[in-house]
């Protein structure tokens, strides 16, 4: 990976890929890992990119396909099924930020099932919801009815 | 004020140090630790297939009258045990403390060593499988039954001189063949099997020689 690229293409977009890496990994280790292989996929997948939608959408896209392959081996390796709304262990590693509001905040959403994860995460950056829909796969209505559950579900875990 | 789940969000990133960035260092290493582990899972548990089942089919051959076949088969697949394994040990040889790329490189290069070794080898144990095959039928104490189960009808053996050479000849010819093309035989074996591996360990070291460049 060139200096440059890394710089141009992926620095400025880091900060999305360390919020959702953050969402599906319970670990510091696997958060390093997850976000490693965002970054590799990212530079793998340059030239598939024909700029058709915004490049954050094609990095955002690929950092939550990537994070949901990832936890998808990772259970498969463990033979362990994750059930829609999987509890994450709970450890000092999960309490990444020092805004303790903030951990709690990533607690809430780890324990919403992977789909739901990437909907709120793309909601908390302000994604249209049509960019959502695309992403995701799913209808413009679909997303906003799933939004205010899935906010109706947070506040309850929060409280 | 109870705070939204947005300004959570917006204040909890405010903060820089909570955006930093891990170091896109050692990309590879997990990855190469992963398919080199990966290959010999997989190298390991098909050296025991091999003993397992060729031991199975000895004892079904004893039973079926077919023991020749049987102790022939047994015979060369744990002579590929052996020789396999003992390529294994030697990749106990490559230095791991190392780069990514010099580990993947020296066990690609390992690996190919062992692929030529066990294509030479192919080209002598197919045709030696198949002459037991044939063997053990010839001499199985039901050979007819056996001859006209396969063949579907009672079957009569010509011999010329004493000698069966409508089947010897057949039998040369095929074991030629498969002397000839034994190490492409292996070649297609393998990449059934391995194949996968072989193309990602290709693809991680055409990576990382492009990230060096």
């Amino acid at each position: 990976m060139s200096s440059d690229f890394y710089m141009n293409s992926i620095v400025p977009y880091s900060g999305i890929i360390i919020k959702i890496c953050r969402a599906y990994t319970d670990s510091q280790e696997d958060f390093e890992d997850y976000y490693q292989e965002v970054c590799l996929q990212v530079w793998r997948t340059k030239d598939q990119f024909r700029g058709e939608s915004k490049w954050s959408t094609w990095v955002y896209r690929l950092s939550l396909n990537i994070c949901l392959t990832m936890i998808k081996k990772k259970n498969n390796n463990r033979q362990h099924t994750v059930t829609d709304y999987n509890v994450p262990e709970s450890s000092e590693d999960n309490h990444a930020f020092s805004d303790e509001s903030l951990n709690l905040l990533y607690d809430a959403i780890k324990q919403l099932s992977e789909i739901d994860r990437a909907v709120i995460l793309l909601y908390l950056e302000e994604r249209p919801y049509k960019e959502i829909a695309e992403i995701i796969g799913t209808s413009h209505n679909n997303i906003a009815v799933r939004i205010t559950r899935i906010k109706e579900r947070l506040k309850k875990l929060l409280n | 004020m109870e705070k939204s789940i947005e300004t959570i969000w917006k204040d909890g990133f405010l903060n820089n140090d909570a955006l930093v960035a891990p170091k896109v260092n050692n990309i590879y290493n997990l990855k190469s630790k992963h398919i080199i582990s990966k290959f010999n899972r997989m190298f390991k548990r098909n050296l025991i297939g091999l003993v397992l089942g060729s031991s199975l089919f000895l004892i079904y051959a004893f039973f079926a009258d077919i023991l020749i076949m049987g102790i022939g088969t047994f015979i060369i697949s744990n002579a590929i045990v052996i020789v396999n394994l003992k390529l294994m040990k030697t990749l106990k040889n490559i230095d791991k403390n190392v780069s990514s790329y010099n580990y993947l490189k020296a066990f690609d290069k390992w690996l190919k060593d062992q692929l030529r070794i066990n294509r030479k080898l192919a080209r002598i144990y197919y045709p030696l499988f198949f002459i037991t095959a044939i063997v053990g039928i010839w001499f199985s104490g039901n050979f007819q039954t056996i001859l006209s189960e396969i063949l579907g009808k009672p079957h009569q053996i010509y011999l010329v001189n004493g000698f069966p050479i409508l089947w010897v000849l057949p039998i040369i010819l095929i074991s030629g063949l498969m002397a000839i093309f034994g190490d492409k035989i292996y070649n297609f074996d393998v990449n059934l099997i391995y194949g996968r591996v072989f193309r990602k360990l290709n693809e991680i070291i055409a990576d990382i020689e492009e990230l060096r460049n």
